[in-house]
């Protein structure tokens, strides 16, 4: 467990210590005629940190989603070489002499290559968002079913599950993710993805999904079972309502403000996880850029171009610190008894 | 044999001419080295100190017959496996390549036109503990090399030339631990006193060179010898010895061996540090940030990794530092292989069009410039004796986009031709250099996926059953001569291309011609080295017409010493690497 | 108590068991040949077959394993070579137990590999734990003293702005630029105690434990902060208020008792974790402790040093685990466990 995990673990960290909306004080609220929903839009509305942030991950999504579409129509260019903007003689830097900020790159040319960074940073945001969303939408989706099949079934079953996240939890979680890549990636490629890229992304967002879920697993399973002793259960188990009814009309409904919460604060975790990766060298390798292959070329100019040593490691930190602290707001705004 | 400096492959060798160096850096235009002459600047160095060489890769072996990695050959040999024969310190040119006595009294008889070698060892010539080195450990350190499934991973040239039985194409003497056929070796290599014959199948013209290239001939002493366990061990036969133990990643510290008698050692081994600390494990920017800052302990370290293309900047600009910058051509080369296995590669004009649209320029500004590398003609190195440029390769460095495509027409398949660039990545630059490439050959009219292998990369290409279209290459020779650059490379018959369902060997683009093998053979019984020089070009030129390969780079080592070093040198007498023999720390 | 404790190693050691062959069968029943992955780049396939041979690797993956167990428990010898034994027993490697395997990559038993590594990754995880918990809780206090204040927030946003810097980024921007350019610190690079002294120890650890605190940093003042301000809203300190006790006598004798608590639990958990190794700390520091190791023996297909080391950061986690929990129970009497 080192520090990718930690990554990761921090946002399962404060989620587990002060998330976990009261249930109870959602339903007291509802009394009131407004929703809990509503409430809690109208307390992020009064939130104005979380208000900015919103409006920076926004951005950042809509970058990430035009990015493509903009170098296929030309208004992005993040793969021709510029030689014309670098100079050969000096380790290819930009020719002049800072980091080739220019209108038409307003972030600089990547040394050695002349691409430009803009493009580059912008296409690179959709490649480790989309991995880190599917990796995020992986562990979300397995720590419910878990934490859900856990929490009902109870009994063996239960006991099982919590064994199996106990156990992967046990694993150094980076060093697997290491150790594994070569054979698994071989493994993914013979699954019919295709070699290369698509395939080295494949397995950055399984194995990061796949060792993710315990914690989510055990939060669901922890509501589950204290939901299932609450008065609006039992009130409708004795209305006759069936199990089916009562796991998706009237449990799940009370699960989306934890999986919501908990799932913003994973997204960073697993964009600094992908970054960190492709520092030790697995992941998605250039020309196709993402933040953290970018980054990872980018520190070895730390002394030479500061602008672009400097970019890449500014987008990610923006990415990773607003999507943090958006978990924290939704956090709050989700839950009116968390202490700001 | 083949090695580059992006993998950690095998090894690779002295080449004649690397271009040599002085202490002094160039001043100027044009940077650093290829001056000539001693060692420059550099005062005579004294005795005392610490020298420390800060490396990346660790060494895979300090076992002498299992080192194969040109930079641990030759820091071996300085340090402290002492061979028959040795490369002298402190020579440049040609004379940097001519092997002299070491352990032995003089560079070797040869007679039956090569097939018996004699060497006599010298008088007073001991081991760390004392005791004298005998030919009895002549022969077990040679009889080592045998034991292949204990002593893994060295050059094995012995098993193909000693003249004992074997059985499907291998030696049945099977090494000193499960002694098979010993009786068999024992009648190939034997002692009269101090002097050793061996005798071999076939004559090896080469075998002091080969003596003085790798460490496969080094004496070792049979009560030292725990078969693998013993990988990391030392028992030192040159001026320095190991103080503890090394640490595979992290190093480990050599100090004065007093049982050894510089009187005994004509190759010029200055020693002159007390102390030699190897330090691996770190990167080339944190290496080469620290010479450029040049304090404390680092101003008396050397280094055998390249300044990074984005400190050249730093170097450049700083006149000091720039002193203390070298420029060599290394022994390596970077090449391209058309796969002939591929369907398309089989069309000879879509290979003629691939090289026509490689783009040279970009590649090497990819990897880091003039510094880094050099436009090459040839897959052979020009230092090397009988190098000439291939005359198939007509295309201008940065090729020419219109008469490929003009190629690819010709060549009558669908455009864009669809093809797989398996290359040796994961780091940024190698990554960056395929896709300049791939930008080259896209606008010629292919479509190239680029396919970065890191671990795998030797398993993929020698599978002949591969679905790739062109692979990276990069090559150094085993030692000075053509004969251990296309030869190799490219008899298909010796790499059991088309024979050998599993592996090609080392014709990774699973090349076949009986006219290039035809030439390869005589090259072998040719009488004059200039003879076997001429066939060898021949069948360069034949490789070209096929285009077999395409000539990518002459790799550079643009290196940085501490301002503390005297006596820097770098030579093809080691590899190109910064020589221990005679580099020292300022007192 | 007692059955408890017992109850919970037990159950630690099964899961370690089971850990254990779960890994084993993750690497070595894997498609990929364990056997290619022996002898570096110049491997014949003659050669793959005799150290398939040697190592064991041509049985069932599960009497592998059971030797594995075998070599944990009793010891092993390398290589299983019967003629080899005979004719040249002093080739033989010596794998007492608990023996973990033989790497053939570096010519060397695994326990032996982690026994020399673990001091540095120790060294390394205690430095950075002093140095994150001392500036976590205090940072964490101070915040919550000053809550909503100027200071709060620069403490908070500070910490959390480093935080969303790779650790690789921070690493090496302190070794480029606070070691290298501006010369503020030594070179980092580690000295045992018995090489060097207590000095050298110190110096050479303070930018890689620096680097790892600062990730740890941040969560440490967040969780104290909260804690200090949850305690600071209980009932039993506004008794103490009431009482009259000064603002420094509730903090040190009933805020912090009660935030430290769960503090320790977290704290316990992440040194547990950092024992096996910070990969990437190492990493970027050249640094030689578990975590390095693991990346050498993860990129060169090195099998059993890494089955080794999941195997030893498991057991540490674990034990981190019950450890915890036991103290925690001896600690807050409101726990208990049946």
């Amino acid at each position: 467990m080192s520090e990718i995990k930690r990554d990761v673990e921090f946002g399962a960290g404060t989620a587990q210590e002060t998330l976990a909306p009261e249930p109870g004080a959602t339903q007291e609220k509802a009394i009131t005629g407004r929703t809990p929903w509503q409430l809690a839009r109208a307390r992020l509305r009064r939130d104005k940190i979380t208000m900015v942030v919103l409006a920076v991950v926004a951005l950042a999504i809509v970058l990430a989603i035009l990015a493509p579409i903009l170098s296929i129509i030309g208004v992005l260019d993040p793969e021709t070489f510029h030689p014309e903007l670098i100079d050969g003689n000096t380790g290819g830097l930009p020719l002049d002499g800072g980091g080739g900020l220019s209108l038409q790159h307003p972030l600089g040319v990547e040394p050695g290559t002349g691409r430009d960074v803009l493009s580059r940073i912008a296409l690179g945001m959709t490649f480790s968002m989309t991995v880190a969303l599917s990796a995020t939408l992986i562990t979300v989706v397995l720590g419910t079913v878990m934490g859900l099949v856990a929490g009902l079934l109870g009994g063996k079953t239960d006991f099982f599950i919590s064994r199996i996240i106990d156990m992967v939890l046990s694993f150094p979680v980076t060093l697997m993710l290491l150790a594994l890549s070569g054979m698994f990636i071989d493994i993914i490629t013979k699954a019919g993805v295709p070699a290369g890229n698509p395939s080295n992304g494949a397995y950055i967002v399984l194995v990061l999904g796949l060792f993710g879920w315990p914690t989510i697993a055990r939060i669901i399973r922890g509501q589950v079972l204290s939901l299932r002793e609450r008065e609006f259960i039992e009130a409708a188990r004795s209305l006759g309502a069936s199990n089916r009814r009562i796991y998706f009309k009237e449990l799940l409904p009370n699960l989306w403000a934890p999986l919501l919460v908990y799932g913003t604060l994973v997204m960073p975790a697993y964009i600094s996880a992908e970054a960190a990766l492709s520092f030790l060298g697995v992941g998605i390798k250039p020309p196709t850029p993402t933040l953290g292959n970018l980054l990872t070329y980018s520190v070895n100019y730390a002394a030479a171009d500061v602008t672009f040593f400097l970019f890449p490691a500014i987008a990610i930190a923006i990415l990773v610190l607003s999507f943090n602290l958006m978990g924290d707001g939704l956090r709050d705004a989700l839950d009116p008894k968390a202490d700001r | 044999m083949t090695i580059s400096r992006r993998t950690t492959a095998l090894a690779v060798l002295a080449v004649t001419s690397v271009l040599s160096v002085a202490a002094c850096g160039g001043g100027g235009g044009t940077t650093g080295g290829s001056g000539n002459g001693s060692t420059g600047s550099a005062a005579a160095g004294s005795k005392g100190g610490t020298v420390f060489w800060l490396t990346k890769r660790p060494a895979e072996h300090l076992d002498p017959q299992r080192t194969y990695i040109g930079r641990d050959l030759s820091i071996e040999n300085r340090l402290f496996y002492r061979d028959l024969v040795s490369f002298p310190v402190g020579k440049q040119g040609e004379e940097a390549t001519k092997p002299v006595a070491d352990l032995a009294t003089d560079t070797g008889q040869s007679s039956e036109g090569g097939k018996v070698w004699k060497f006599t060892l010298r008088d007073g010539v001991k081991w760390q503990d004392g005791k004298d080195i005998t030919c009895e450990d002549l022969k077990y350190g040679f009889s080592r090399g045998f034991a292949t499934d204990v002593i893994t991973g060295g050059p094995n040239y012995q098993l193909g030339y000693l003249d004992v039985p074997n059985k499907d194409g291998l030696p049945t003497y099977n090494g000193p631990y499960k002694k098979a056929a010993q009786a068999d070796f024992d009648k190939a290599v034997t002692c009269e006193g101090k002097t050793i014959t061996y005798h071999f199948n076939k004559p090896w013209a080469d075998f002091p060179l080969a003596i003085a290239s790798l460490r496969s001939f080094s004496p070792y002493r049979a009560d030292q010898d725990k078969g693998d366990k013993s990988n990391y061990a030392v028992f030192s036969s040159g001026p320095y010895m190991l103080q503890g133990t090394w640490q595979k990643g992290k190093g480990g510290t050599f100090v004065r061996n007093t049982n050894y008698d510089p009187k005994t050692d004509q190759t010029g081994r200055k020693a002159l540090p007390d102390k030699v600390v190897i330090t691996e494990g770190l990167t080339n920017e944190i290496i080469n940030q620290r010479l450029i800052a040049d304090s404390g302990e680092d101003k008396f370290a050397v280094t055998d990794r390249a300044i990074p293309g984005s400190m050249y900047s730093q170097v450049d600009s700083n006149p000091t530092v720039k002193d203390r910058s070298t420029l060599v051509n290394s022994p390596f080369t970077d090449y391209l292989l058309p796969n002939f296995n591929s369907d398309v590669m089989k069309n000879p004009k879509v290979r003629q069009a691939l090289a026509m649209a490689t783009d040279k320029t970009a590649y090497i500004t990819a990897l880091g410039g003039d510094k880094a590398a050099t436009p090459s003609k040839s897959i052979v190195n020009p230092e090397l004796p009988g190098y000439q440029p291939n005359p198939a390769f007509t295309a201008p460095d940065s090729g020419d986009t219109a008469a490929a495509k003009k190629l690819l027409e010709e060549a009558g398949v669908p455009l864009p031709v669809k093809i797989k660039y398996t290359y040796s990545g994961g780091t940024p630059t190698s990554d960056n250099s395929a896709a300049a490439l791939k930008q080259g050959w896209d606008k010629a009219g292919f479509s190239t996926t680029l396919d970065p292998l890191t671990d795998t990369y030797y398993d993929v290409i020698q599978n002949p059953n591969t679905k790739s279209d062109v692979y990276w290459g990069g090559w150094g020779a085993d030692w000075p001569s053509a004969a251990t650059v296309t030869a190799p490379l490219f008899d298909s018959v010796l790499n059991g291309v088309g024979t050998n369902p599993k592996s090609n060997g080392q014709d990774y683009g699973n090349y076949a011609s009986d006219t290039v093998n035809k030439l390869f053979n005589q090259a072998r019984n040719a009488a004059t080295t200039d003879e076997a020089n001429s066939l060898y070009q021949q069948a360069d030129v034949q490789l070209g017409k096929d285009t077999a390969y395409i000539p990518l780079s002459v790799t550079k080592f643009y290196y940085l010493h501490g301002s503390g070093v005297t006596g820097y040198a770098q030579s093809a007498a080691s590899n190109g690497y910064p020589d221990l023999g005679s580099i020292g720390a300022k007192q | 108590m007692f059955a408890y404790v017992v109850r919970r190693i037990f159950v630690g050691a099964i899961m370690l068991v089971v850990m254990s062959l779960v890994t084993y069968l993750l690497f070595f029943a894997a498609p990929s040949d364990p056997a290619r992955f022996t002898c570096g780049k110049n491997c014949s396939p003659e050669l793959i077959e005799q150290n398939r041979k040697a190592l064991g690797y041509d049985k069932p993956v599960f009497v592998q394993y059971g030797q594995f167990l075998k070599g944990v428990f009793v010891g092993r010898e390398f290589p299983d070579d019967p003629e080899l034994k005979k004719s040249a027993p002093e080739t033989i490697a010596e794998c007492p137990a608990p023996c973990l395997g033989y790497s053939p990559l570096q010519s060397d038993t695994v326990s032996s590999l982690i026994a020399t590594a673990a001091p540095v990754s120790i060294s390394l995880a205690l430095a950075a734990f002093i140095l994150w918990m001392v500036l976590g809780i205090s940072g964490g206090v101070i915040a919550a003293l000053y809550k909503g204040r100027l200071i709060d927030r620069a403490l908070v946003g500070s910490a959390l702005i480093v935080y969303s810097f790779p650790t690789f980024f921070i690493g090496l921007s302190l070794y480029i630029f606070v070691a290298i350019k501006w010369q503020l610190t030594p070179i980092p690079v580690y000295t045992s105690i018995s090489d060097g002294g207590i000095g050298p120890w110190l110096y050479g650890l303070f930018l890689p434990s620096l680097t790892l605190a600062l990730i740890y940093i941040a969560g440490y003042i967040r969780l104290t902060r909260a804690f200090v301000l949850e305690s600071m809203g209980e009932d039993y300190i506004r008794t103490a208020r009431a009482k009259g006790l000064t603002q420094r006598r509730i903090l040190g004798k009933h805020t912090m008792r009660a935030a430290l608590t769960p503090i320790a639990t977290v704290a316990g958990l992440d040194l547990g974790g950092l024992l096996a190794g910070a990969i990437i700390t190492e990493t970027v520091f050249n640094y030689n402790g578990l975590g390095k190791l693991a990346v050498q023996a993860a990129t060169t297909y090195d099998l059993p040093t890494t089955v080794g080391i999941v195997i030893v950061a498991a057991t540490f986690i674990i034990t981190a685990n019950i450890v915890v929990d036991v103290l925690y129970a001896v600690i807050d009497p409101r726990v208990k466990y049946s």
